[in-house]
């Protein structure tokens, strides 16, 4: 209950800041225009072609398109921010600050930085999937949905570790801003389904950059493809990257406060 | 082309800028996407003044008085609104390539050395942008380090200098091309007072060995009593004094303080002048001039006095006084 | 006086190599932004390919390669990058800086151009290597058209600056340049021939791509190295692409001017 009441002060506070900034909505919304414009154009110009890509029809990607917009929208509404946060308040060390307070530090460095407008991105994701389905004619039944459900979570589980990890780096390195571009350009693989990509680009997909979990396991589950077994994976690999993410955090912390006293 | 002994005319030369405000709330935000209001607010407010060639003048004011605009205008970063400045008989805002190769401007807060490799390598950049010949340049680059003393900091990266050996490095990169006129914009900001010190004295040498103009702006009083016999002090946009510096201590500050050492400090002093402390065995009075023999004459008669010295008020204190002075009362 | 514009661009690129060169790690990470977008594409061009019998309007997936192979190499030539920074240098005094010195700033950024595209080569040319390794191009292109890919591809990474570098003035007025930005990339991806070679694009987006400069800067050197351009073509197209930098550099003075008066006005 006190973990929710702390992300509402801290969304509140995102949201007020941001209305500071009216002209950003705009700007928003305008980009999330161009990405829609850019995804729909591509499978517009591909589906030219050919029927199916990689045993995918056009409205089963348009799903994927949607899913793809909805956790991107999540990863640049919370996660993103937060840890982009972190590793400023490491570099100019205003991050003691957040180790004085009372509160678990990795939750609170986890939400501390919202960017409100990134909720048109996951709107229109969500707009996309309802479009998706109708076009397919497809009704979800309730296990269907869970499973979407749980297969989202467990892809946001795995990117948020992903992003911990690589953001906790910079208790040792100072300068890991270029870390992260690895992963805003890996995350455009996601357009696509991984299963088109060569074997050796689909293991980076997976494991190395956790794209396949995000985008295209929730998306399977989406179209009726998902199996039980990548479901169980994805909640397995979920967990495993939760808890060696909390690990590895805990180390950098201890090394940080041992580095700074 | 000027055939005048003037380094810098400045003619009624004016600037505003336009400023846009916003009322609060959501409505206000939303009509304001549609018509702006706006305001000028104005920066420099018709100042004229003249520099000869070869002098150093002051150019005093309070944050935001305007100093900076008018140096910026001066070297052809902005554009006046109305008026006119001429320096060595260029329009500045002109750029031409003849004006802008003859005139530097420093600023303390600005570095133009590239951050991440040694200064000598920007400073051959600058010999070939600026087009000194090589026999020049090496001429003027061995007088700078020898007088600035920059030894072995040329071959260090720039990001790896202190902020005083950084500020040495900017002052030489800018003078590279052995510029006529300096505009230095608060050069010694930040430093320690040897460091301070040292690019004073440096800037008294580069003016007598080169006969360069100089008009410069600092918030160290040091500075500019050391350099300048001439201040043009600037207030709200106007001109507030524009003479020798000791005329600017006569005008502003009628008074002469006395200093007293005495046994017993617990006196009534009131009828000598204003108690401006008063600490275990020493007093200090602030007298206006004029009274300053009878004032002191009266206390080593009426008191017992072990020494009594009389001084003018520091420069800091008559600035402080002239920047206390309100928009209307000009001088 | 050439001689002078030598020395300065000589000694400008020099320096520009000595900074560029401190961010290596930072280059090894932007080559995988240049390798991974066009084998996104490539991956699921073959894709479509394969499921199709083998070939996309006369695109067999090895000629795919060998156009994303090209396209790779063609937009690293003609990358600009000035339309972030403008705002940067806007901000923290460096256009002051840059205004206060005798010389016009675009032979800067000229110069920080080709210095980082020349010692990004050190990335491009292993990241070719891979491509080859992996994916196998073929090429079938004579030798005319092979040599006259070379002056395509400086013309077109002289028209992207050109464009980049007026795009980036729009910094001197608005503080929002990022949605300028995304307009232009997302332009490129369409008509520069980087989701799709042009060919195999709906006939109204062929229309549109035609009468736009960005088929100038990557599709036309690209289609070159491939052999896919007719000769009686060739002269068109380097007309085209000489036109669009005139009309670019007559456009980029004016706006510069208004830049210039702008930035005057209201001080940096």
């Amino acid at each position: 209950m006190r973990y929710f009441k702390l992300i509402r002060l801290y969304f509140r506070i995102g949201v007020l800041n941001e209305l500071e900034y009216r002209a950003n909505f705009f700007v928003q919304i305008f980009q999330t225009v161009l990405g829609l414009l850019t995804a729909l154009g591509g499978l517009a110009v591909i589906f030219e072609h050919t029927g199916d890509l990689g045993g995918w029809r056009s409205d089963e990607l348009l799903a994927l398109v949607g899913v793809y917009f909805l956790v991107g929208g999540l990863i640049g509404f919370v996660i993103q921010p937060s840890m982009q946060r972190l590793m400023m308040d490491v570099r100019t060390g205003t991050l003691d600050f957040m180790l004085t307070k009372p509160e678990d530090a990795q939750f609170i460095a986890s939400i501390r930085q919202v960017e409100m407008w990134k909720l048109v991105d996951i709107a229109l994701g969500v707009g996309l999937l309802v479009v998706a389905l109708a076009r397919l004619g497809r009704v979800m039944d309730v296990a269907q949905v869970l499973g979407f459900g749980v297969a989202l979570l467990a892809g946001a589980a795995i990117v948020y570790s992903f992003w911990l990890m690589l953001a906790t780096l910079v208790f040792w390195f100072v300068r890991v801003d270029n870390i992260l571009v690895i992963f805003q350009t890996m995350y455009e693989a996601g357009r696509w389904p991984v299963t088109i990509y060569p074997g050796w680009m689909q293991v980076m997909l997976t494991f190395l950059v956790p794209v396949a979990f995000a985008v295209t396991v929730p998306s399977q589950a989406v179209v009726g493809r998902l199996t039980l077994q990548t479901l169980l994976g994805a909640l397995g690999v979920a967990a495993l990257m939760l808890f060696v993410s909390r690990r590895f955090w805990r180390i950098g912390i201890r090394h940080y406060s041992g580095a700074s006293a | 082309m000027s055939a005048s002994k003037s380094a810098v005319v400045i003619q009624n030369l004016r600037k505003t800028y336009q400023v846009h405000e916003r009322e609060a709330g959501l409505g206000a935000a939303l009509r304001s996407l549609v018509s702006r209001k706006s305001r000028d607010v104005k920066a420099v407010d018709s100042i004229s003044f003249s520099v000869d060639m070869g002098e150093m003048v002051g150019f005093l004011g309070p944050n935001g008085a305007g100093k900076t605009t008018t140096l910026k205008m001066l070297s052809g970063l902005l554009y006046p609104t109305s008026g006119e400045a001429r320096v060595l008989g260029y329009v500045p805002s002109r750029r031409e390539r003849a004006f802008l190769s003859q005139m530097t401007l420093v600023m303390g807060q600005r570095n133009q050395l590239v951050w991440d490799i040694p200064a000598i390598d920007s400073f051959e950049l600058n010999r070939e942008v600026y087009r000194v010949p090589v026999a020049q340049y090496k001429q003027t680059l061995d007088e700078l380090v020898e007088l600035l003393d920059l030894g072995k900091l040329l071959t260090k990266p720039v990001r790896n200098l202190s902020l005083g050996e950084r500020m040495k490095c900017e002052i030489a990169g800018a003078l590279l091309h052995r510029p006529r006129v300096l505009f230095l914009d608060e050069p010694t900001i930040g430093l320690d007072v040897t460091m301070q010190r040292r690019i004073r004295l440096f800037v008294a040498e580069y003016n007598r060995r080169y006969g360069a103009t100089v008009l410069l702006t600092s918030h160290y009083m040091a500075d500019v009593e050391a350099l300048c016999k001439r201040v043009v002090v600037i207030h709200h946009g106007s001109i507030l004094f524009d003479g020798d510096l000791t005329a600017l201590v006569e005008r502003f500050s009628p008074h002469k303080t006395i200093h007293v050492k005495l046994a017993d400090e617990n006196q009534d002093f009131g009828a000598y002048g204003e108690v401006i402390s008063r600490e275990e065995g020493q007093v200090v009075l602030r007298v206006p001039k004029a009274d300053t023999a009878r004032v002191t004459g009266q206390l080593l008669a009426n008191m017992e006095i072990h020494d009594l010295t009389v001084e003018d008020t520091p420069i800091d204190e008559v600035i402080e006084q002239v920047f206390a002075q309100p928009k209307e009362g000009r001088a | 006086m050439i001689g002078l514009w030598a020395r300065y661009y000589r000694a400008q690129i020099k320096l520009s190599l000595a900074v560029q060169f401190q961010y290596r790690v930072a280059m090894a990470i932007w080559m995988l932004d240049i390798v991974l977008s066009p084998m996104i594409y490539l991956v699921v061009w073959t894709t479509v390919a394969q499921s199709s019998g083998g070939t996309v309007n006369g695109f067999t997936p090895s000629d795919f390669a060998a156009y994303y192979t090209v396209l790779m190499i063609v937009q690293h030539i003609t990358q600009i990058w000035h339309m972030w920074e403008y705002e940067y240098l806007i901000r923290e005094g460096g256009m002051a800086q840059r205004l206060l010195r005798p010389l016009h700033p675009i032979n800067e950024d000229i110069s920080q151009n080709i210095s980082y595209k020349i010692l990004m080569l050190m990335v491009l040319i292993p990241a070719v290597l891979l491509f080859v390794l992996l994916f196998r191009p073929a090429f079938h292109t004579p030798l005319w058209s092979a040599l006259a890919f070379i002056p395509a591809v400086l013309l077109g990474a002289a028209l992207a600056f050109v464009i980049g570098w007026t795009l980036a003035m729009a910094a001197f007025w608005t503080t929002r340049i990022v949605a300028i930005n995304s307009l232009y990339f997302t332009a490129m991806l369409f008509f520069a021939g980087y989701l799709a070679p042009l060919d195999l694009l709906p006939r109204f987006m062929q229309m549109i791509a035609g009468v736009l400069p960005f088929r100038w800067m990557m599709s036309f050197p690209v289609e070159l190295a491939l052999g896919r351009v007719a000769p009686e073509a060739v002269l068109g197209g380097f007309a085209a692409q000489a036109l669009w930098i005139v009309f670019g550099v007559l456009v980029l003075r004016r706006v510069w001017k208004a830049a210039v008066r702008r930035f005057s006005s209201v001080g940096g």
